[in-house]
């Protein structure tokens, strides 16, 4: 038998081999073709390879018996049997989470609330506090019965306390 | 496998067994049984080539199916149900095989005495032997040769030409199979062949058993 001198290069064999599994485009096809039309030694390679491979059909069939059926059926049964009772084991944890979550967003709503009415209906006392020194020498005012006179005395300072008055 | 919506309705519409599979997701234990009837010898077939060991490859299938159901919550249509199925099984096998590997007992050609593939071995040996007539070429010896010729390529060409021969697939499908482009696959399948045919052809031309 002739042994192709030049064949065996990485290419020609990888042309080869997409040839037999059909994988080549058009182009492909035609190309291999037209070669396998003129080179004997191309031809060749071509009837080893697929000779080579063709026997590998003849490898043996598996056909698993009722047994390994059987027991895989039953894996995947004692496997969802398993998943099943996690799922239940999880139930209360996920249920105590669900509470916990639930007073954590309790009390982060109210604080968001009180922050929300803060903004929205001010403190009375305030005003109040800001009008303590008002209402403490209300009956000095009341005398005075003059505002501008009022600024005036607040300009010459002597309603500051002591230790302004005395300091600066 | 993250694929367009368009190619996902593709696969569910021309695959039957990615329709059964997302029964699976949905729970339903009947789809599970059926796509466990439609793949188990297969898968078995697959795995006792590329491990050599029969029982050991039932284990696999088994991890296989428990992988799948597993994983059903998960499943999303991203290829062909084969396509996905065999991704998984390459995991599994390729952690046994090295695992095997740590722990040295291997022997890759299987026992000989469950065959039961014949046609292209009948036609093989008979037309050996016709252009060999001093030598008639024995049908078990025959197999056996090729199983050690398989057993002699490396596992990454093992599987691909296991996906190829036995489940027909494209190399595109096996590329996705065993996670490479398939330029590599055309690589690799072509070098199988190469391979297969040389360690078979002595043999097939004057008798020589591949050592």
């Amino acid at each position: 038998m002739t042994e192709p001198e030049s064949i065996p290069t990485d290419s020609v064999s990888e042309e080869l081999s997409a040839y037999l599994d059909g994988e080549l485009d058009a182009d492909g096809v035609r190309r291999v073709e037209q070669r396998l039309a003129r080179d004997a030694d191309y031809q060749l390679e071509l009837r080893r390879l697929e000779r080579a491979w063709g026997l590998l059909d003849g490898l043996p069939r598996a056909t698993v018996d009722e047994s390994f059926t059987q027991s895989t059926i039953e894996m995947v049964a004692v496997a969802a049997s398993e998943e099943a009772d996690a799922a239940l084991a999880e139930l209360p944890r996920k249920r105590r989470r669900q509470r916990w979550l639930g007073a954590l967003g309790a009390v982060a709503a109210v604080l968001v609330g009180f922050v929300i009415g803060t903004q929205i209906w001010p403190d009375p006392n305030e005003q109040l506090l800001r009008d303590l020194p008002v209402v403490e020498n209300f009956e000095l005012y009341y005398q005075a019965d003059d505002i501008e006179f009022l600024r005036m005395l607040e300009e010459a300072d002597l309603f500051a306390d002591g230790d302004n008055r005395d300091g600066n | 496998m993250a694929i367009s919506e368009s190619s996902a309705q593709r696969y569910r519409l021309q695959d039957p067994d990615v329709r059964l599979m997302l029964e699976v997701r949905d729970d339903n234990a009947a789809a599970f049984d059926e796509l466990m009837m439609r793949y188990q010898s297969r898968l078995v077939t697959v795995l006792e080539h590329l491990t050599g060991r029969r029982d050991q490859a039932e284990d696999l299938a088994q991890e296989v199916f428990m992988r799948v159901y597993r994983a059903r919550k998960r499943y999303v249509v991203g290829a062909k149900f084969s396509t996905w199925l065999y991704t998984i099984a390459n995991h599994v096998a390729s952690n046994a095989l090295r695992s095997r590997s740590r722990r040295p007992e291997v022997n890759l050609v299987p026992r000989p005495n469950d065959s039961t593939g014949v046609g292209a071995l009948d036609r093989m040996a008979l037309a050996a032997s016709g252009a060999m007539p001093a030598r008639q070429l024995d049908k078990a010896e025959l197999r056996e040769v090729v199983r050690e010729a398989l057993s002699g390529l490396n596992e990454r060409q093992r599987m691909a030409v296991l996906l190829n021969k036995f489940e027909g697939m494209c190399y595109a499908d096996i590329a996705e199979s065993m996670e490479m482009s398939p330029q590599a696959v055309k690589s690799l399948l072509s070098r199988a062949r190469v391979n297969l045919k040389e360690i078979l052809s002595p043999y097939l031309e004057d008798g020589t058993r591949p050592p």
